[in-house]
């Protein structure tokens, strides 16, 4: 073979080579954009409501009464109801939730002396707060809603910083062992989304404000407390106790 | 197959390297592993698609971030470097050039060790497997291997 022929094989071996890359590379980012491509839009493309929306008939109050629902822990006949209206990216209320929610559950609800409510009312400069309280809902519908409540507020500095917190919402339902598909449904869809934004409307009906705001609640009787602590949810429901009433303290 | 091995100006015959052309593809692979790892970071994806391991944990633990960023971000900005060296690497003129064989080889050198380290700590740090950093661990293992030739070309020139 001469000289000009060995260079000739030599340089179609080389386009040759350079057309099997090309194509390898190609099939490689094909792949890889359109698995990654597939994993972010079944993420970003679910209809979650992560906003209020509009329930007709809100200001009738009897119907307020019965689309607002608050979900309760404890004894449902217990003499005092300490109702929170809570918001999960809320930092004052993951402060309640963690440090002062422990001690009124020993002293009022594990003891029979109260229920305790808890009304969903994410404020509006908190742009995940609705979505978490449809996800603790949805929690819920698994017979979970306390473990995931406690579950939000733990690990409140992790998802509220996020642009999008779908994905650690739904790795907080697999920790506490939610069936994950039935949670991913419910999480980006609408469902709850009535409820939240009733109870939001029932808390704005109540004077309500900000968050965390308590009241303690005997016999219709409702008191709006000042300090959100220990000390004085003790304080009110021994005001709101006649004389010969003992509160288990 | 034709390898970079002249410090000379490409022969008019020389194809384009082989090792360069294998990490190029490496390279888009692992970026891939890493931009996918890197958009469950920023909460762009669900939960980890894992069918082994437990990439929730690797991916939760302190040692998923160094500092405020996470590294798989280090990852996605480390093969894209990788993948644009080796295939400017194989353009004609460039084929022979030895500051980006010895880029290729000095990268994927401190890829290597880093994702040892990484893969240490997944082992008897965490105590959890991720799958995708395991994979990214390996890509980086092959890379590396592929950067070999690159080294005897610098000592070829240094001698």
């Amino acid at each position: 073979m001469s000289n000009r022929q060995e260079r000739r094989k030599a340089r179609e071996e080389g386009a040759s080579d350079t057309n099997r890359f090309n194509q390898i590379l190609i099939l490689v980012a094909v792949l890889g954009i359109g698995a990654v491509g597939w994993s972010v839009s079944s993420s970003m493309l679910g209809t979650a409501v992560a906003e209020p929306i509009e329930v007709e008939g809100l200001d009738d109050m009897a119907t307020l009464a019965e689309v607002a629902q608050g979900t309760t822990r404890g004894d449902p006949d217990a003499p005092f109801t300490i109702i929170e209206f809570g918001d999960y990216q809320c930092p004052g209320c993951g402060g309640f939730a963690l440090t002062v929610k422990p001690g009124v559950d020993q002293a009022f609800i594990d003891t029979g002396i109260a229920k305790f409510v808890f009304y969903d009312f994410p404020l509006p400069m908190h742009p995940h707060a609705f979505l978490a309280a449809r996800a603790a809902r949805c929690a819920g519908d698994q017979d979970k809603y306390w473990e995931y409540h406690d579950q939000l507020f733990r690990n409140q500095v992790n998802w509220s910083g996020r642009v999008d917190p779908v994905s650690a919402f739904l790795g907080y339902g697999e920790a506490i062992s939610l069936e994950q598909d039935t949670f991913e449904r419910c999480l980006k869809s609408e469902q709850h989304a009535e409820v939240v934004s009733a109870n939001i409307v029932l808390g704005q009906a109540l004077g309500v404000t900000g968050t965390p705001t308590i009241l303690v609640e005997k016999d219709g009787d409702l008191r709006p407390l000042m300090t959100n602590s220990l000390a004085a949810i003790e304080e009110a429901i021994q005001l709101m106790t006649p004389a010969s009433e003992p509160t288990g303290n | 197959m034709s390898e970079s091995g002249s410090d000379q100006p490409d022969a008019p015959t020389l194809g384009p390297p082989m090792n360069r052309m294998a990490i190029a593809v490496l390279a888009l692979a692992g970026f891939f592993v890493a931009l996918y790892l890197f958009a469950h970071n920023i909460g762009l994806t669900g939960p980890i698609v894992c069918g082994v391991g437990d990439c929730g944990t690797v991916q939760a633990s302190p040692y998923a971030k160094i500092g405020p960023i996470p590294v798989s971000l280090v990852g996605v900005l480390g093969y894209v470097a990788l993948f644009s060296a080796s295939f400017l690497g194989i353009q004609p003129g460039r084929r022979a050039s030895a500051p980006i064989g010895a880029f290729l080889f000095l990268s994927s050198l401190g890829g290597v060790s880093y994702s040892g380290y990484l893969t240490f700590l997944e082992a008897y740090v965490i105590n959890a497997w991720c799958q995708y950093c395991v994979i990214s661990a390996i890509i980086m293992v092959l890379i590396f291997s592929a950067s070999l030739p690159e080294l005897r070309h610098m000592g070829r020139r240094a001698s």
